[in-house]
């Protein structure tokens, strides 16, 4: 096909993916059994000493139904949820925080996750890559084997259990890191950035190494699999030398894959990475996730679910529309 | 190829190098001497200078000049918002140190008293809806003004204003008739109330652990473009406190003293004229990390620990102390208890001899022992066991439950509980056993399988092949059990315990674990509930009107009804305690005849099982005495030792440096 037929059709998937997202996002949390009404009001009895009587709490389930914008059938309220969205891309206030608005939550949040997911994934996926290249392409040394086993055990350890690791050792025996993050507010100058840094450091080397495992399998593989490929041995017959074996020919057709695993994990960083945050205290969008799912706050559901939709439908595009300049056989199909 | 291995090498090496040159921590924070946000209270003098080995906090105060609690809720959602109308950060230590109530509980005596009152509100007609209160002269705001009638009578007229709005004034506007205040002189005003009112005190100002009314600063909100949506960032406060600084993720928030404290709301209820320079409140993590923070004593006193971490962390720290050196450790004297909420109008809860076969098939002592390390005090009665409330409803009522018996004839109630758990627990290895065992609670009921099958045979149960119960029509008999997920550990081990016990007696279980939301849901929905785990009848101080209120007629739905009641979640229909209720709403609440009322009404819902009680919310709260000694305890008891009730005031005004 045509190239511009091929951008055509995968910008309307593209658009059509964020339609059926974002509907399905707003019916979704409707179904659950959760009413951020019930939990507010609540959350105000437990204050109050379970003291609110009928009436007030009869008068209270009115009001905030009013505040929260709950009232009329839930095709209308659909309805003015797609245009604030599409049009303003306004998701409302927050209902466990009310009147703050979802997106100051979110873009209070995003730094951080975005911070330490898109550099962890990068070192992970840079690092898992190399390691695994050298360790498929000199699959008989015993350096490389190394590697690999490295690989094999990293790989099925449960990311809890390697960070719990690490909090021990670097933050409890050899107490050289924080055990929780503590950032103070103030202007981003570079003793700041420091302290971010200095924080971030543990949470960060926990996802890198709980992610190398399977970057460093995988690259392996296909390294592996690629070097017993026929263009390869002529390569080598050609007397082609080793690194530009290694590198233009086993590398280049291995990374493929990888570039696609890639742009999705990158896509999916808006998600946040929950167990991180739990562990460490560590802002970020999957607490926020988290949290507005066990309020039953809608609004903040909304916001992050649509918010990682975006993202992950936006990385799937921009591979598909680059994909072309990795691999040169999909250019002249 | 030798080298490309030699130089992949080199390169990790080289990563790992600069991975830790450029990861050097940080120089130790400086002072904390920054100024607040532009619209900040009068700024606090800039800390003494420590000596130069003491170690600093996080947040850069000395550790031995700042009082660290871990918070309540980990992280808060919204930290700028400090606006007492809207959804506040309210477990950042504002009704601790920041707020000033009209009236506040002493939660050593459950007694309320003047805190910015000058005593009881005087009552002024007979129809109890008209009051009289006079406020303390001297008390000032954070920023110098002084606190006047005026300040009350604009945060009445704020709360109606602003209630289509903001969502925490229904306890104001709900209660308050509105226009019926007036100003009588700057330390006195009337107020009038929609209905009788006999807890004024307790609506108005504190009940267990926060008021409905926070007084607002006239001179600062009437300034306002917007007091209504206002987030009220580093407030002018009434308590000793203001906020210093606070985590923008919602992590932790810093207190500071006011310079002049003295002049401030509850100042008086210092003896020694010794209150610490600086409270936090921050979050040290899931228990895991915290234990590992409790044991390096980064904090003070910690919320919710495990027993098993409590112990780990002693074993590592002598400094880890509890509420009382045997067991069950701690004080248990939260308000509300935990308990199951039965659906009595679905069946078979709604058979009484099925729900008094579900009581006689717990067993609670083991439960205890597998959820709690047995550091618990149980009670049968809808109330919790606690020193307050023993005297006065609970002790009057022993010979009650002793000789109460089944329509068999068959006595429930096992008064030997507490001693039959003790030797339990001695025969597992357990140390610091009471020698009072009482200490556990009065007792509960009997675990007798025999009976509770007589009482299911009785209804029509039979048993299948495999030993279990099944219903009349012939299908087996499985108990939908909702109960909380991890958002509550305590609940969650205690209600895996209970399913397991009751499967072991024949009874099919179905556990259903849920987010906090639903489980709020569920408890006002008949369709969703069949016998739901949670915490209620809350009663702290003698007035348990606050708790059954709800027990009136009109709010019993149809079993399958998708309808949120309003009230009545026991769905319990009993005319003996709606007239009880109703009667007592006219009483002085402290009087004779208030407490016999609901003696009456514990024991209906004895006599229909409308609610099984197991135990006291276990606080598990220890705390860690490095730098801080005082905290209340067994042979100190001055106040409940939890951080975020608003009587923790206590305990900052009471706790003294030990010089570490």
């Amino acid at each position: 096909m045509g190239l511009l037929q091929y951008v055509g059709s995968r910008v309307m998937s593209y658009f059509m993916v964020l339609f059926i997202g974002i509907t399905v996002t707003f019916f979704l949390p409707r179904l659950m059994p959760s009413d951020p009404i019930e939990n507010y009001i609540y959350e105000l009895q437990s204050q109050a000493g379970q003291s609110l009587s009928p009436e007030e709490i009869a008068s209270m389930r009115e009001t905030l139904s009013q505040i929260y914008g709950l009232e009329g059938n839930l095709f209308s309220q659909y309805l003015g949820y797609i245009q604030r969205v599409v049009l303003h891309f306004d998701f409302g206030p927050s209902f466990s925080a009310f009147p703050t608005p979802v997106l100051e939550f979110i873009f209070r949040a995003l730094p951080w996750t975005l911070g330490l997911l898109v550099v962890t994934t990068v070192i992970a996926w840079t690092l898992g890559n190399m390691i695994g290249l050298v360790a498929g392409y000199f699959h008989d040394s015993k350096a490389a084997n190394t590697m690999e086993v490295i690989g094999v055990l990293i790989y099925p350890i449960p990311y809890y259990i390697v960070a719990l690791v690490l909090i021990l050792t670097l933050a409890y025996v050899w107490p050289i890191f924080p055990l929780t993050t503590t950032v103070r507010p103030g202007p981003l100058t570079f003793a700041k950035i420091q302290v971010i840094l200095y924080n971030s450091f543990l949470p960060a080397l926990t996802i890198v190494i709980a992610s190398l495992g399977w970057n460093i399998l995988s690259m392996k593989a296909l390294a592996f699999a690629n070097k017993e490929e026929g263009y390869v041995n002529f390569a080598r017959l050609k007397g082609t030398k080793g690194r530009t074996i290694m590198t233009t020919y086993v590398f280049r057709n291995s990374i493929l894959p990888q570039i696609t695993g890639l742009s999705l994990s990158l896509g999916a960083i808006f998600n946040g990475a929950l167990l991180t945050e739990i562990l460490f205290s560590y802002p970020g969008m999957g607490l926020l996730m988290r949290s507005a799912a066990g309020a039953g706050d809608y609004n903040m559901m909304y916001g992050t679910i649509t918010v990682s939709i975006f993202a992950v439908a936006t990385a799937v595009l921009v591979i598909d529309l680059l994909y072309p300049l990795f691999d040169p056989r999909i250019r002249f199909r | 190829m030798k080298n490309i291995l030699r130089f992949t090498r080199i390169g990790l090496l080289v990563l790992a190098l600069a991975i830790v040159v450029g990861c050097q921590a940080p120089a130790a924070p400086a002072a904390s001497d920054a100024p607040a946000a532009a619209d900040a209270p009068a700024a606090a003098a800039a800390p003494a200078v420590p000596a130069a080995d003491t170690p600093m906090t996080d947040v850069g105060t000395p550790r031995n000049q700042t009082l660290i609690f871990q918070t309540f809720d980990r992280q808060t959602a919204d930290p700028s918002n400090m606006n007492p109308m809207l959804s506040y950060a309210v477990w950042r230590g504002f009704r601790e140190l920041g707020w000033g109530f009209l009236w506040e509980t002493d939660t050593g005596t459950g007694e309320s008293y003047g805190e910015l009152a000058a005593g009881p509100a005087e009552v002024l007609n007979d129809e109890h809806t008209k009051f009289r209160v006079a406020l303390k002269e001297g008390i000032y705001w954070s920023d110098g003004v002084e606190f006047t009638a005026d300040d009350v009578i604009y945060t009445l007229e704020t709360n109606f204003a602003c209630k289509d709005v903001a969502t925490r004034v229904g306890g104001v506007i709900n209660y308050v008739k509105e226009g019926g205040w007036e100003k009588i002189d700057d330390y006195t005003f009337e107020v009038e109330t929609q209905k009788p009112a006999y807890d004024i005190q307790q609506n108005l100002g504190v009940r267990t652990w926060g008021a409905n009314l926070v007084p607002l600063p006239k001179h600062v909100f009437e300034a306002l473009d917007n007091p209504c949506e206002t987030k009220n960032t580093n407030p002018t406060v009434l308590g000793p406190y203001t906020v210093k600084e606070f985590d923008e993720n919602g992590f932790w928030i810093l207190w500071q003293l006011r310079e002049d404290w003295e002049r401030s709301a509850w100042a008086d209820l210092d003896e020694d004229g010794f209150m610490p320079k600086y409270v936090l409140y921050k979050d040290f993590g899931p228990e895991e990390t915290r234990s590992l923070s409790f044991t390096q004593n980064a904090y003070d006193v910690d919320t919710f620990m495990s027993p098993d971490s409590i112990k780990a962390v002693q074993s590592r720290n002598d400094k880890v102390t509890t509420f009382s050196p045997t067991m069950p450790y701690h004080n248990m004297d939260d308000a509300c208890i935990y308990g199951l909420l039965m659906n009595m109008q679905k069946s078979p809860y709604d058979l009484l001899d099925v729900r008094w076969a579900m009581a006689l098939s717990i067993d609670l002592e083991t439960i205890g022992m597998n959820a709690v390390n047995g550091e618990m005090i149980v009670s049968a009665l809808p109330m919790a066991d606690t020193q307050i409330l023993r005297p006065i409803y609970l002790d009057p009522l022993m010979s009650f439950l002793e000789e109460f018996a089944l329509d068999d004839g068959y006595k429930p109630f096992n008064p030997d509980f507490g001693a039959q758990l003790a030797e339990k627990l001695a025969a597992s290895g357990a140390t610091d056993i009471p020698e009072g065992t009482t200490a556990f609670g009065l007792g509960w009921w009997n675990y007798d399988l025999d009976e509770a099958a007589k009482l299911l045979e009785g209804q029509g149960f039979t048993k299948n092949a495999d030993g279990n119960w099944l219903l009349p029509s012939g299908e087996e008999w499985v108990i939908q059990l909702t109960i909380p997920g991890d958002w509550n550990k305590v609940m969650q081990r205690i209600g895996f315990a209970l399913a397991d016990g009751w499967r072991a007696g024949g009874i099919q279980v179905n556990v259903q674990q849920v987010d906090s939301a639903e489980s709020s849901t569920i408890q006002r929905v008949n369709a969703l509930r069949e016998v739901q785990l949670m915490w209620t009848n809350c009663v702290f101080t003698p007035s348990w009107l606050g708790a059954w209120r709800e027990l009136e007629p009109g709010h019993i739905k149809p079993a399958d009804s998708q309808e949120k009641n309003d009230g009545n979640r026991q769905q319990w229909d009993n005319e003996t305690v709606y007239a009880l209720v109703e009667a007592s709403k006219s009483m002085e609440q402290d009087s004779e005849e208030f407490y016999e009322n609901g003696r009456l009404i514990m024991q209906e819902f004895i006599k229909d099982m409308s609610w099984i009680n197991m135990m006291n919310i276990p606080t598990t709260i220890p705390t860690n005495e490095y730098y801080w000694t005082g905290f209340p305890k067994a042979d100190n008891y001055y106040a409940v030792p939890y951080s975020w009730w608003s009587s923790a005031k206590e305990m900052v005004a009471n706790i003294q440096p030990t010089g570490n």
